[in-house]
């Protein structure tokens, strides 16, 4: 997986055209992890509030 | 000593009720929340295969949003100040205790906080600092596309300067999926309903008010 898409100009050189957008998926799914993660945590690990 | 959310906040308790946002902050709040999900609709959905003219609709809400954040920053230079929102000292020994109360399960030895938890204030500047990204490099982008007031011009910056402004704005807006994500999973928890009708409806109840917060940190009028 890519982090960066990159392009070349005219003269070869590698030129930066932003991050890729493969990592919209990495994004999500760290996102669901925590959730998840943050959920069974309350559910199951965490202690009753006074 | 006396939080400084309680000199700033211009919060005011009326028949049982303890306001928690001003209207103009709820509206600024949910303009925001517009704009992001609008901005960030635009500018997945086309590269996940729904296309459409997107690019209309995402400069023109994000003019909207660069104006609700030069709203929100004089709104808090001239009439909130940074009080309500700074972490000090007391957050970083707050956030202390957190973490000691999580590893020994003991929820009871953690202090209630003034207006807003670390949390709290950990995801607004959080916000701040991946909102200020996007409109910063959206704004510059601006310059790139042609609008009814002006012509594009590509070549203010080197295609070297444009890509780092490109990655900074793709950095921004993929750090948006997880913070939205989490923003959202939060307001919804059984126990944060309170925070989440305070910005729908402005208000917490008296009783919510001495069972969250601190009355010396977060100090209300009567």
């Amino acid at each position: 997986m890519e982090l960066f898409r990159v392009s070349r100009d005219v003269y070869g050189r590698e030129v930066l055209q932003g991050m890729s957008w493969d990592l919209i998926w990495v994004f999500f799914a760290v996102g669901c992890a925590l959730i998840v993660g943050h959920a069974l945590y309350r559910l199951l690990l965490a202690p009753k509030r006074r | 000593m006396t939080d400084p959310t309680a000199a700033s906040s211009g919060t005011s308790s009326v028949g049982g009720r303890v306001t928690r946002h001003a209207a103009v902050d709820r509206a600024f709040h949910w303009v925001t929340a517009a704009c992001v999900l609008t901005l960030m609709a635009t500018a997945f959905l086309p590269i996940l295969g729904l296309t459409f003219d997107w690019i209309g609709i995402h400069w023109i809400t994000g003019l909207v949003l660069i104006a609700a954040v030069l709203f929100h920053l004089l709104r808090v230079l001239l009439k909130q100040g940074f009080g309500a929102m700074w972490i000090g000292g007391r957050d970083f020994g707050d956030a202390a205790a957190i973490v000691k109360a999580t590893l020994q399960r003991d929820a009871g030895s953690v202090r209630k906080p003034g207006k807003y938890s670390f949390a709290q204030k950990l995801i607004h500047h959080a916000f701040a600092l991946v909102v200020l990204t996007g409109v910063g490099t959206g704004g510059a982008m601006l310059v790139r596309i042609d609008t009814p007031w002006w012509k594009r011009n590509p070549y203010l910056l080197s295609d070297a300067t444009w890509g780092v402004v490109y990655v900074l704005h793709g950095l921004a807006a993929l750090t948006l999926i997880t913070m939205v994500m989490l923003h959202i999973y939060f307001a919804l928890r059984p126990e944060k309903l309170l925070f989440t009708r305070a910005m729908l409806r402005g208000w917490i109840t008296r009783a919510e008010y001495s069972e969250h917060h601190d009355p010396q940190r977060w100090q209300v009028e009567r």
